[in-house]
């Protein structure tokens, strides 16, 4: 069954990033957690929940999402965290 | 898979506008996929089946996902290819 959230749109899955969501999916599942982004192509939303030393990510697939409620914003150091979370360790300047 | 524009119709800036948007929002999901390979991801999916595996790739389109050693009620699976339209979501750690 395609839902709503399928049918956004980039502009509107936006708004959803660096806020803290509740997701519904099928099977009665229900994930939390910082919203990184949505895949623009099978709009998947991928959450992050940070933990000591690392992050666990949770990604629902773009088909299966039935709801997604915003609870909160990211502070700064939320939003600087979600952003380095899967960028390259070094990344490589092209720069001489 | 999703239409590729909802603005059709729209001007040309408000196309701008969203896919200035897709492509933030893919290059990060992209990251995401990149940081997964090799790790041991658990999916979810319908039945509330929960299986695990070594991910390996996704085609673009988010249709299949390759995986290694995908532990299965009936056994290990040495090489498997995902549906993702059986998927409900799926977790690992980095």
């Amino acid at each position: 069954m395609q839902c709503g959230w399928s049918l956004l749109g980039p502009l509107q899955w936006l708004r959803y990033i660096n806020r803290e969501v509740k997701v519904r999916a099928g099977n009665d599942e229900e994930h939390r957690g910082w919203l990184l982004t949505v895949d623009p192509v099978s709009a998947s939303v991928v959450l992050v929940n940070f933990r000591k030393g690392g992050a666990s990510v949770q990604v629902v697939m773009g088909h299966a999402v039935e709801e997604v409620e915003v609870l909160k914003e990211a502070d700064d150091e939320t939003a600087e965290r979600l952003r380095t979370t899967f960028l390259p360790q070094r990344t490589l300047s092209l720069d001489p | 898979s999703v239409s590729t524009s909802a603005a059709s119709g729209a001007d040309a800036e408000e196309l701008q506008k969203e896919q200035d948007a897709r492509t933030v929002l893919r290059e990060s999901f992209l990251r995401c996929l990149l940081s997964m390979t090799s790790k041991k991801v658990q999916f979810h999916m319908h039945e509330k089946v929960k299986v695990e595996a070594t991910f390996g790739a996704s085609d673009i389109d988010v249709l299949n996902f390759q995986v290694s050693d995908l532990h299965t009620p009936i056994g290990v699976q040495k090489e498997a290819l995902i549906r993702c339209q059986d998927v409900i979501s799926f977790t690992f750690d980095t």
